[in-house]
């Protein structure tokens, strides 16, 4: 189990990537090489106007230089207070948290599919299996938003070497439609035996992911997002039900849970 | 010369005035892994019933100004596995053990503070009669002065330690409920549970939390909760263990100044998970800088007009 640390650190470069989405790479967290895909950091922003800490996925880190980027949209009134912090402004982090991707074998296809905001642990798994010395051509990177504008930093994963297929519901960028729909081609025209499936996105996608998995007989993962008042697991306040019954907290169970495991 | 820290209730010594608050800390494994139990006067369990409850539907919390509504439902493992699966991890834990309990029935009470009787570990029990969040039992126990003194009673004859009522603020007048507690027999009290309240999703027209309201707690709370704890200690002589949206040092010498002999810090510590540690150094700096030799000497000594 990892030790989580409460800890200040700072902003140090922000990018605005349009449409509500924003990177931001902070600096100074000590537990930046214990990071993994999956994990994410809990964010208290000093405010009278909210209360909570902010789950952010981890988008990437740099153990060298101890840098950690976490790629957000604003939806609410904690990501808009986040997203108005300026490089040199401090917050505090919980983390790392969380159960990380299993990542496959190094002969098996991984199947990743983000869809929107849920690109930034998949974007970071894909990343992190290059940096070990995964062969790119076995990483199939799907990414499915609504038009152009929510498909990010598509350079930087064209630039990993993957194979990068986007698409978007208007057609405005790549295949139009659903991302499940060439998904489900990929998985049907190859061996899935060897194939891997992840996927971390809204929920209507999660559902179709983990419905495809479990038709197609392709194991996997899905990183789960909810919202958590205490990202530790002690609040009970962020749980989904589980398909063998009860209740699994996504802070400490998961977010990454396997395909077929949660009542999505 | 270091201020001390020490509090004792009920004849159990406490190493800071410092715990954790039921139901914001499960049972102790996740926030052991943040910082020692040893820094903690005493940690209080999650609340134990006699069967596990898996609790309400999703979402069960919602975000307030300065606070949060949560409506868990007491989920838990039950007695039977608290004893056999937390109990282990809590003989290793150098702090008090609280064990709060919970019931839909007079009988789930006793029988569950019959079965923790057994148990060395168990320094005290917190009987949970005012929880907001369930349909049968929790709050009616301690909302009709009868019941609340029935209930108490019935537990001390099952429990030889000593037995803390934890009283609901959502009740008429909590001095008459904690008076009944201390005709049943209590040791002492907790002061005060979460207040009932609600919050509506504008897009949706639907409650934030599927039981539709829930208990209201965080800094939101504070001042209702002071002056409850100072209603309490100047109607009762038992020791009080104060709570409620305790985040700084400051809080707690407002508490104590008001009448608490110890606090819990909760819903703190989901923005902070080593709230206790932080505030505990805080009191002492506050005791060094006011010359004081230690806590105990804050309280009840608030100044009124």
């Amino acid at each position: 189990m990892i030790k989580p640390t409460c800890e200040d650190t700072f902003l140090i470069k922000k990018r605005d990537l349009k449409n509500n989405y924003f990177s931001m790479v902070f600096k100074t967290y000590s537990r930046v090489d214990q990071c993994q895909p999956g994990h994410f950091v809990h964010v208290h922003i000093p405010s009278t106007d909210i209360f909570f800490r902010r789950a952010m996925s981890v988008a990437g880190v740099l153990v060298e230089s101890g840098e950690i980027e976490v790629i957000f949209k604003v939806v609410g009134r904690g990501t808009r207070l986040l997203s108005m912090l300026h490089p040199g402004d401090r917050v505090n982090f919980l983390g790392p948290l969380g159960v990380s991707f299993k990542l496959p074998k190094k002969s098996e296809k991984a199947i990743m599919v983000a869809g929107g905001v849920g690109f930034p642990p998949l974007f970071y798994m894909a990343t992190e299996m290059v940096r070990r010395g995964y062969d790119p051509k076995n990483i199939e990177f799907f990414y499915g938003g609504r038009s152009v504008s929510d498909i990010l930093e598509r350079t930087r994963i064209k630039k990993l070497g993957v194979t990068f297929h986007p698409v978007t519901e208007d057609g405005s960028y790549g295949e139009k439609g659903l991302v499940t729909g060439p998904v489900e081609r990929y998985i049907k025209s190859g061996d899935k035996a060897k194939m891997r499936l992840y996927g971390c996105g809204p929920d209507g996608m999660l559902r179709a992911v983990n419905e495809l998995g479990l038709r197609l007989g392709v194991p996997g993962q899905l990183s789960l997002e909810a919202p958590m008042p205490c990202g530790v697991g002690i609040c009970l306040g962020c749980v989904v039900p589980l398909v063998k019954g009860g209740y699994a907290r996504v802070c400490q169970d998961g977010p990454v849970f396997e395909i077929g495991e949660v009542a999505l | 010369m270091t201020p001390n820290l020490k509090v004792s209730i009920a004849g159990v010594e406490f190493a800071t005035p410092i715990m954790t608050a039921s139901g914001c800390c499960g049972y102790g494994e996740e926030l052991a892994a943040i910082f020692p139990m040893s820094k903690l006067g005493a940690l209080v369990t999650k609340s134990v019933t006699l069967n596990p409850r898996e609790g309400h539907p999703p979402p069960r919390t919602a975000e307030t100004a300065s606070g949060m509504l949560n409506a868990i439902g007491l989920a838990n493992v039950g007695v039977d596995r608290f004893i056999t699966e937390k109990i282990p991890f809590l003989e290793k834990q150098k702090t008090k053990v609280i064990v709060n309990v919970a019931g839909s029935k007079l009988e789930e009470y006793v029988e569950v503070c019959s079965r923790l009787n057994d148990i060395e570990r168990v320094d005290m029990i917190e009987l949970n009669i005012s929880c907001p969040n369930v349909n049968e039992g929790g709050m009616e126990f301690g909302s009709d002065p009868a019941m609340t003194e029935k209930s108490v009673a019935a537990v001390k004859k099952v429990f030889s330690r000593p037995l803390i009522a934890k009283l609901s603020p959502n009740v008429t007048s909590i001095t008459t409920i904690a008076q009944a507690a201390q005709q049943g027999g209590a040791d002492a009290f907790s002061v005060i549970n979460s207040l009932v309240g609600t919050s509506i999703d504008t897009d949706t027209w639907r409650p934030r939390l599927t039981n539709n309201k829930g208990g209201l707690t965080g800094p939101a709370i504070k001042p209702v909760a002071l002056a409850m704890v100072n209603a309490v200690y100047e109607k009762c002589s038992l020791p009080i263990i104060g709570i409620g949206g305790i985040a700084t040092a400051e809080d707690v010498v407002e508490f104590m100044l008001c009448g608490a002999t110890a606090v819990q810090v909760g819903t703190s510590l989901f923005v902070r998970p080593d709230a206790p540690v932080i505030i505990a150094d805080g009191l002492k700096e506050y005791l060094r800088k006011k010359k004081l030799s230690s806590a105990c000497e804050l309280i009840g000594k608030v100044r009124k007009y």
